[in-house]
């Protein structure tokens, strides 16, 4: 592999990346802040995918998609928790992770049951389907406007936890619920305001996923399988690490598609195993 | 009743109902073939209960034990011939080392952290096996593998109803095992460590030695279940080690309910009947499981079997003779 | 309409009540089929399945018995698959078995059908089935690796001989392996050359990484070795990288028109795809099939459909030829049979039982060019290129 292609797999895996940052930051503060294991998190995905499905069917723009998907997750997050999650705070994390589980298991037999089960095409806005040229590279239209939605949507997030109210309290969650509850704050709400927001982010990863490789039902499974990695890679309830987590996965993953395809997703899971064993912080995690 | 979250005897009431049970089986179910497949699964969720209700393991990589077991077994039986009997075994004692051994690295972990490196251990297992595709038939899995005598010639496994016979006494054994394994001391350290981790390295024993061989113990009982997949079917196939089958075992753990080996095999049972009725009237059966899974994480937490104990109990207290 | 599914359970009181002497001529034919309808590949079992319910209520008869149809519903899982074979074989006396929903239930079922003195009628993709796995008992529809290969890279490279540098993006398991090997072959004895290869896993649907390695080898020629949604994620990816401005886009293996709906017209436009079967090719035996489907479904057939109706209706030109269905003449019949199917006179070779018949070469149409929604792409090639019976490592015992 030469050094130009070398080159651009690293800036495609960043590319890569960014999705994959949007895809675990929601997960990565929700176990950060309510040590709550969201196994449904690939569900979220997978609706919001499909929600802008149908929604640029009929409207015959994905853009309308594109704010329906991040709102129809925030919505089936939001009632997730209300009228089921809120009860298993308390519970073990085992019983957590099974629930979330079971959880996701519907979701994806209600999707076949609304649809079907084959995959189906969501196509690239027109202005967008074309193809760009970064030097001597070539990159699709599409995918760099998904990197500059990410890269503006991570400002906002930074900025959104480190300058407002809500961003504080998540931080302070994290460190410790108690005292934020002891300072007065109803701890319910900013756990369903965090549960809305990170199903919102998984959201947008699935809205913006859709044009990539298509919606199909089980696309949430897979998304959870890469969340995962990535957010015990970057750290869990690290939002930096989540945006390291996910850039380094991503550049694994395009640079091994030259070097040992096969061992790509090896790699990828063995680096999890490894992060685990080694430093279960994760890269930007606390020790 | 709760034989592994409160220690039983061996032999109890439950062993002589397992083995009445396995007897029955094939007579009151539909046909043989069912019955056999539900006793190696049986066998495949006894790993995973063992594992939660006895040391509060939550493993989602008992697919990984259960897949090394059946092409271990398959490539035995196929490429060298063995017999029957050995060739399972071999496949048991490969799974169990091999937990064993991961083991090692994995239980110096612990709660969510140890469920996601089960997780990542399960995928690495389907990719390796997908990798290591000249030996595993990758996505075609490992078809004609023949059904050898049991051993040295002897025992020909000659119908569904003769590998019934073996599969439920291998089962009998696995179960019989289990209880030992549960009434005897290292099974009390198992469930002080399970209770409180802290108090049991307190009082001197090596919790991470425990925890080692616990898991390689489900290995064990996981790979013997793949190696009885194998005979059953007479092959491979590629979902034997995917993640999926390490959910699927979970499932029917939970559904039966980790706190007692019988629990295991009730949860078996239950889903794979279920599964066999439902699939027939609404192939989006799936999605009751999941809501049965929920229900029983809310509601009945130790699955059907434990919910069954506590009836009957409160159903004792009236039986006693009053003067 | 559907054919209502029968569980095993209630079949098993239906042969229980089993007409007299008099009338043993018109007692009704057992058939299974083995679809997935949950799991990983219910997108596909559910049409193979209803393809071949449409086949069973057209044809009705084989060899004057009624055909009762009964789904075994393996639910993606291959030993429920052997399992559910082995219930009906062993306890239902069920013989006649059609159908699978990936090439590891075909070569477990075959395996399992054959020791059981059984017929089976398949679709599954893997060489083996008809190569070093094949039996008396199987037969097997699609063309596999080999023909896709030759009867779309050949025709091809007829059509474009200054297409000399090729790069592959193949699917690193079995299937992806023949294909590319098979494509090697071509090559090497066409004189042209393979400057590259990137294999990718099972899994993988991010293919950004493989592409920008075959633009930078600049081939003439880019070939995609893999199946089902992968080959969907690969070319729609290659094409979003700007590849068909100098590039050819081949696609030996294509499933046709529901994957040409998932791509869309301008995807497709200029692309060349080998498929097993296209609704637009006129042919006696794809006018039957075309009709029925577009009664029941208002939609132009598609692969799946019709390899679900073709493997029932060998069954039934099996048993019109043999006058019986008992299985061994059943399987003498078949051997050799000549009939009208879905894509023209198909023969069945007798000494591998592999269906002899038409692959397509396809070539994508711009948009403007269509004639109707699912005018996607033109058949610009029809060959019957099949592995010589010697050398597919075949040996029926």
């Amino acid at each position: 592999m030469s050094g130009q292609v070398l080159v651009f797999q690293v800036l495609n895996g960043l590319g890569i990346g960014m999705i994959y940052f949007l895809l675990s930051v929601g997960l990565t503060m929700i176990f950060g802040l309510m040590r709550f294991v969201n196994f449904a998190h690939g569900a979220l995905y997978l609706a919001a995918a499909y929600a802008a499905y149908v929604v640029s069917l009929l409207t015959g723009s994905m853009l309308w998609g594109l704010l329906a998907g991040p709102l129809a997750a925030a919505i089936l997050a939001v009632a997730a928790e209300r009228l089921l999650l809120r009860h298993t705070y308390a519970m073990p994390h085992e019983a957590q992770i099974l629930i979330t589980f079971a959880l996701a298991l519907i979701v994806q037999e209600a999707v076949i049951l609304g649809f079907d089960a084959q995959a189906k095409n969501v196509p690239v806005p027109d202005f967008l389907a074309g193809i760009v040229f970064l030097g001597p590279f070539v990159y699709p239209a599409y995918r760099l406007a998904v990197v500059g939605v990410a890269a503006v949507v991570a400002l906002l997030l930074w900025v959104a936890l480190e300058r407002t109210r809500f961003g504080t309290i998540l931080r302070a969650g994290s460190e410790s619920t108690e005292m934020v509850s002891l300072l007065g704050i109803d701890v319910h709400r900013v756990f369903l305001g965090a549960f809305a927001l990170g199903g919102g982010l998984a959201g947008l990863a699935g809205a913006l996923a859709a044009p990539l490789r298509g919606v199909d039902p089980f696309m949430g499974e897979e998304a959870l399988g890469i969340a995962f990695v990535v957010v015990v890679v970057g750290g869990i309830g690290s939002f930096t690490g989540a945006l390291l987590g996910g850039l380094l996965i991503g550049v694994v993953q395009s640079v091994m598609s030259s070097v040992w395809p096969e061992g790509a997703r090896l790699m990828i899971y063995g680096a999890m195993a490894l992060v685990l064993l080694v430093r279960p912080a994760g890269l930007m995690g606390r020790a | 009743m709760s034989a592994f979250q409160e220690g039983g005897r061996f032999p109890d009431g439950t062993t002589i109902g397992v083995a009445a049970a396995l007897v029955a089986l094939p007579f009151i179910l539909p046909s043989v073939t069912l019955a056999s497949e539900l006793v190696v699964f049986a066998v495949a969720t006894l790993s995973c209960a063992f594992l939660l209700g006895m040391v509060g393991l939550l493993s989602f990589g008992q697919g990984l034990f259960f897949g090394i077991g059946a092409y271990v077994s398959a490539i035995l039986l196929r490429e060298h011939g063995a017999a029957t009997l050995p060739a399972v075994l071999a496949a048991a004692l490969v799974a169990g080392t091999g937990a064993g051994l991961l083991a090692l690295l994995a239980v110096r972990r612990r709660g969510v952290y140890f469920v996601m490196l089960t997780l990542a251990f399960a995928q690495m297992g389907y990719f390796a096996m997908l990798a290591l595709r000249e030996s595993t038939g990758g996505e075609n899995g490992l078809t004609g593998v023949p059904r050898t005598p049991l051993l040295g010639g002897f025992g020909a496994l000659a119908g569904p109803g003769a590998i019934y016979a073996f599969l439920a006494v291998l089962a009998f054994a696995a179960y019989a095992l289990t209880q030992c394994v549960g009434a005897s001391p290292f099974g009390s350290v198992l469930r002080a460590i399970r209770r409180n981790e802290a108090r049991a390295e307190a009082l001197g024993y090596d919790v991470r030695a425990f925890k080692v061989a616990a898991f390689a113990f489900a290995g064990l009982l996981a790979g013997l279940a793949g190696a009885m997949h194998t005979v059953f079917l007479g092959f491979a196939p590629p979902n034997v080690i995917d993640l999926e089958m390490s959910e699927r075992l979970l499932v029917m753990a939970i559904i039966g309910g980790a706190s007692a080996p019988a629990g295991a095999f009730l949860g078996a049972g239950f889903y794979l009947l279920l599964a066999d009725f439902l699939s027939a009237l609404w192939p989006r059966w799936l999605l009751l499981i999941g809501l049965l899974l929920i229900g029983i994480v809310l509601f009945l937490r130790d699955g059907l079997w434990g919910g069954a104990a506590a009836w009957l109990r409160r159903l004792r207290p009236a039986a006693t003779p009053h003067g | 309409m559907m054919m209502r599914r029968r569980t095993l359970f209630g079949m098993g009181a239906g042969l229980l009540a089993a007409p007299s002497l008099a009338r043993a001529q018109a007692a009704p034919l057992e058939v299974a089929g083995v679809y997935s309808l949950s799991g990983t590949f219910a997108n596909v079992g559910d049409l193979l399945n209803k393809g071949t319910q449409m086949a069973v209520e057209h044809y009705a008869t084989a060899a004057g018995q009624k055909i009762n149809y009964t789904l075994l519903d393996d639910q993606g899982d291959p030993g429920r698959a052997v399992r559910l074979v082995q219930e009906a074989m062993g306890q239902h006396g069920i013989r006649h078995i059609v159908g699978c929903t990936n090439s590891a239930i075909a070569l477990a079922v075959a395996k399992e059908v054959h020791a059981r003195g059984g017929l089976y009628i398949h679709m599954a993709g893997a060489d083996e089935a008809t190569g070093s796995e094949c039996n008396r008992s199987s037969f097997r529809w699609p063309g596999a690796s080999f023909t896709a290969i030759n009867a779309t890279v050949r025709p091809f490279i007829q059509r474009n001989p200054t297409a000399k540098r090729w790069y592959t993006i193949t699917g690193q398991y079995v299937f992806g392996d023949s294909l590319l090997s098979n494509l090697k072959l071509v090559l090497a004895d066409t004189g042209h050359q393979l400057l590259g290869n990137s294999y990718h896993s099972l899994s993988e649907r991010e293919y950004s990484g493989y592409i920008t390695a075959a633009i930078a080898a600049q081939p003439d020629v880019l070939a995609i070795c893999n199946f089902g949604n992968q080959t969907v994620d690969v070319l729609r990816q290659a094409v979003s990288f700007g590849m068909k401005r100098n590039v050819k886009l081949v696609v030996p293996w294509s499933t046709g028109l529901d994957q040409y709906q998932a791509w869309g017209a301008d995807i497709c436009d200029g692309v060349y795809f080998g498929v097993n079967y296209w609704h637009g090719v006129d042919a006696p035996g794809n006018r039957v099939v075309s009709e029925v489907v577009m009664q029941k479904t208002h939609a132009a057939t598609n692969y799946l459909q019709a390899c679900g109706w073709a493997v029932m209706q060998m069954l039934v030109e099996g048993a019109k030829k043999a006058g019986t269905t008992e299985i061994p003449a059943l399987i003498g019949a078949m051997e050799g049979l000549v009939y009208e199917g879905p894509t023209g006179t198909e023969t069945i070779r007798a000494a591998d039982h592999q269906v002899i018949k038409d692959y397509y070469l396809m070539l994508g149409k711009a948009r403007a060019a269509m004639h109707d929604a699912n005018d996607f792409a033109e058949v610009i090639s029809a060959t019957k290129a099949f592995q010589r019976p010697e050398l597919t490592g075949c040996h029926m015992a």
